[in-house]
């Protein structure tokens, strides 16, 4: 159980760390959910751009980069080219049981349905970027760069997030009586 | 131009990373949240550990570019709970989401439309989300630094060895 992966947590960990001290040297700390704001703003711009311009929260996020892809919006192009390379280059060595769309673990405990599954990921979807939106950030940005900064806000999202993370995830796994 | 390559080969390395470790896997993600399988908390406290003191290490040389989120009490507690609530919910956070998308796994794409959707929502209550839950007890950009007066990396060391031996000796798996 220990090691199966493709690669151990320590060597995920330890590279992950040096990613990040990378990415501080060079330009910011790493972050996800900003992008998804920022997407949001660019389709919002190229479809209706007097509404997205109205919008402060995304005005907020297009103009400065002038409604175009900055670093930050690069860095998530690149996690899915570096994602869908290793994916093609080591599928071979995936477990067997991480393969595929339904997950083993969810099929046991709500069935075979892959509607029920997908639609539980929309709406699980639309909360994390929601809360990550209103909290500042998601586990990249508060949890894994906020906290090796020090950032007293990341201390309070990655407790609460595991909290409420943990508590859901019993709920949803309860021994049914 | 530069910054915008530097972003794409640190993103490329970073869904590597994800997707190596396992931090794409619904098993993996679940088993840390039901508290019995430790390899991402374990995962995520060793890049955690390396990355304190590292960028602190970079902070002495005045080498590390900050980006520290303020503390708004309610907006942080609030959006982490419904945040931990969806991450349990799908399995997926907004990073490992994208990389199990590429790796074509169909309930994570369900969960990037899902998340685009969250931010536009989000998008349109701002307004009144700012005023009430985000300028409120907002207490601005503080650092354990700030907070407790010591130069960050006398800080930075013991909270890394701590992180470090927790992930490496502390956590256990439990499985019945």
């Amino acid at each position: 159980m220990e090691n199966d992966y493709i690669i151990s947590w320590k060597t995920a960990g330890i590279a992950l760390g040096l990613l990040l001290v990378v990415a501080t040297a060079l330009v910011k700390p790493l972050g996800v959910s900003t992008q998804f704001v920022v997407t949001d703003a660019m389709v919002a711009h190229a479809i209706a751009p007097e509404f997205a311009e109205s919008n402060e929260y995304l005005a907020k996020y297009g103009v400065p980069t002038n409604w175009l892809p900055g670093y930050g919006w690069m860095l998530v192009i690149g996690m899915l080219c570096g994602g869908a390379l290793t994916a093609r280059l080591f599928k071979s060595r995936q477990p067997q049981q991480d393969r595929g769309s339904m997950p083993t673990l969810w099929r046991e405990r709500f069935g075979h349905s892959s509607v029920k599954r997908n639609t539980a990921a929309f709406f699980g979807g639309m909360l994390l970027l929601f809360g990550a939106r209103l909290a500042g950030g998601c586990t990249s940005g508060h949890m894994i760069s906020g906290i090796s900064q020090l950032a007293l806000s990341s201390f309070i999202f990655g407790i609460v997030t595991f909290g409420a993370a943990i508590l859901m995830a019993k709920y949803l796994y309860r021994t049914p009586s | 131009m530069e910054t915008l390559i530097t972003g794409f080969f640190i993103g490329c390395a970073f869904g590597a990373i994800l997707y190596l470790g396992g931090a794409t896997s619904y098993r993996r993600i679940m088993g840390t949240l039901l508290l019995k399988d430790m390899w991402i908390i374990k995962l995520m406290a060793t890049a955690i550990g390396v990355g304190t003191l590292g960028i602190y290490v970079l902070d002495i040389g005045n080498l590390a570019h900050f980006s520290i989120k303020p503390v708004y009490v309610w907006g942080i507690v609030l959006g982490g709970a419904i945040f931990g609530i969806g991450w349990a919910i799908s399995g997926y956070c907004p990073g490992t989401c994208l990389v199990a998308t590429a790796e074509g796994k169909k309930d994570a794409l369900f969960t990037l439309l899902g998340a685009l959707s969250g931010a536009f929502i989000f998008s349109l209550l701002f307004p009144t989300i700012e005023a009430l839950l985000i300028e409120n007890a907002n207490f601005g950009a503080l650092t354990l630094e700030h907070l407790i007066g010591v130069q960050g990396i006398y800080l930075a060391i013991p909270l890394s060895a701590v992180l470090l031996f927790v992930a490496f000796f502390g956590l256990k798996d439990r499985y019945q």
